[in-house]
């Protein structure tokens, strides 16, 4: 067992491949929860309470369905951050931009800008800085043209924003059945991501996803393109769904 | 001690510890060992925090209680659980404080005891480490990931989440710390709406993972 005090542990570094500690030279946003010990004066405060008084968080951080999930720290001292016990890593961007699973990431840098992706459920990382993200199992690295399991997706750098692809044979049973009977007979594996461009593809050796409680409020915003009718219509969808489980 | 001190050896080896007896005894967690060589006994050795009336009524107020099996004889004992990291601790003259479910395996000569943390009520799962390993030997202890030791010195205190919390040893004082800026941390509801504060000389152990 490897044992630190509030000098000897890591700066901005990994303290095993589970753990990372922040060192609080300069602020952070920080996921609530991430946190599992500190040394020193750390301050954690809520979005809503900076938001007024800084106008610089409000600019950074422009996801309002995100933005009760986030805290600022800043203050003195080192934070050391985990996430379930999976893998921890820091990645550096250099004036670039990367998208991540929201659940994945934990922390980072106060000079980087975040928005929310097109993707449900993802974040996008805009300028220079570090952020901090898990994954369940090794980070792998490809380039595309790739096509991702919409679960083992951890995020993607530099390239534009995947489409849907379908499976061939499923497609074409799907049509030939005109949809409503092969609905619910999927395998799970008939839709992935598809990556073109230049780029870099982040994906985790596992299928396993965090809850991410922001992504329901993705959704319902995202609803707003229906008509009233077809919002209805959605409502009776979910409601059948909800009345099968 | 005057004799036989730490004839049982722990080793931890990842997930797995090893336990290796030279006709003597240690105590582990009940239904941990996975495989054995040798001669080895295993009896029930009732719960730990001790015997007697004192003890169980202890254990009633406190909700704390681990079960304990003793393994006697020569050779070498297997022992883990759900896969967990194991970490050995060795002890001089120490106290550790542990989550009784922590608990994997005591060499012989050291006590085990309940002590009331007095926290209880005001966590929400974890039963904050009443159970406490005092005298000279080693202790096994279970981990989801690998401990890290965060190290208590007078003007250093450090301040962790409950839920990574797993032990602690010398002389350290838990202040439960429910201030607006931590309060901020923790997420709507289902959170744990305390941090842990330890202050004094010792050691805290966490685990990269909240249970």
């Amino acid at each position: 067992m490897d044992s630190y005090d509030a000098g000897s542990l890591p700066s901005d570094d990994n303290v095993n491949a589970y753990s990372f500690c922040l060192d609080l030279t300069h602020d952070w946003f920080l996921k609530r929860g991430a946190m599992i010990a500190y040394y020193g004066d750390a301050r954690f405060d809520p979005l809503s309470a900076l938001s007024s008084a800084s106008a610089f968080v409000a600019a950074r951080f422009s996801s309002p369905v995100y933005a009760q999930e986030w805290v600022v720290v800043s203050g003195a001292g080192k934070v050391v951050v985990a996430d379930r016990g999976h893998d921890v890593n820091s990645f550096d961007l250099d004036a670039g931009n990367l998208t991540v699973r929201a659940g994945n990431l934990l922390a980072f840098d106060t000079s980087l800008e975040l928005k929310q992706s097109i993707v449900p459920g993802f974040l996008t990382l805009l300028g220079t800085g570090t952020f901090i993200a898990s994954s369940n199992g090794p980070v792998i690295f490809v380039e595309p043209p790739f096509r991702a399991d919409p679960e083992a997706l951890l995020g993607w750098a530099d390239c534009p924003s995947p489409s849907q692809h379908f499976d061939a044979a499923w497609m074409a049973a799907s049509i030939t059945g005109m949809l409503t009977g092969v609905f619910g007979r999927a395998s799970g594996e008939e839709r992935q991501y598809d990556f073109t461009g230049s780029g870099t593809v982040l994906l985790q050796s596992s299928e396993q996803t965090r809850d991410d409680p922001a992504l329901l409020r993705v959704l319902t915003e995202q609803t707003q393109v229906l008509s009233p009718t077809q919002a209805a219509e959605l409502a009776g969808i979910l409601q059948a769904r909800a009345a099968r489980a | 001690m005057p004799y036989g001190r730490l004839m049982a050896v722990l080793h931890a080896s990842g997930r797995v510890l090893h336990a290796d007896l030279q006709g003597d005894a240690i105590r582990a967690a009940s239904g941990s060992m996975v495989a054995y060589t040798g001669q080895i006994e295993f009896v029930h050795a009732g719960v730990g925090g001790g015997e007697g009336l004192k003890a169980a009524l202890k254990r009633k107020a406190t909700g704390e209680s681990v079960s304990l099996m003793q393994c006697r004889g020569t050779g070498r004992v297997y022992l883990a659980q759900n896969a967990a990291d194991v970490t050995v601790v060795d002890l001089t003259a120490d106290t550790l404080v542990v989550e009784s479910d922590a608990l994997l395996a005591v060499s012989p000569g050291l006590r085990l005891d309940v002590r009331f943390a007095g926290l209880r009520g005001a966590t929400s799962g974890q039963g904050l480490a009443t159970t406490t390993v005092a005298g000279d030997g080693q202790v096994a202890i279970l981990s989801d990931g690998p401990l890290i030791g965060l190290s208590v010195s007078p003007g250093s205190p450090v301040t962790v989440d409950p839920d990574a919390y797993v032990a602690s040893t010398g002389q350290t004082t838990p202040t439960l710390v429910s201030g607006v800026s931590w309060r901020s941390l923790v997420g709507g509801g289902s959170g744990e709406p305390f941090s842990l504060r330890f202050d004094g000389t010792g050691l805290v152990l966490i685990q990269p993972a909240e249970r």
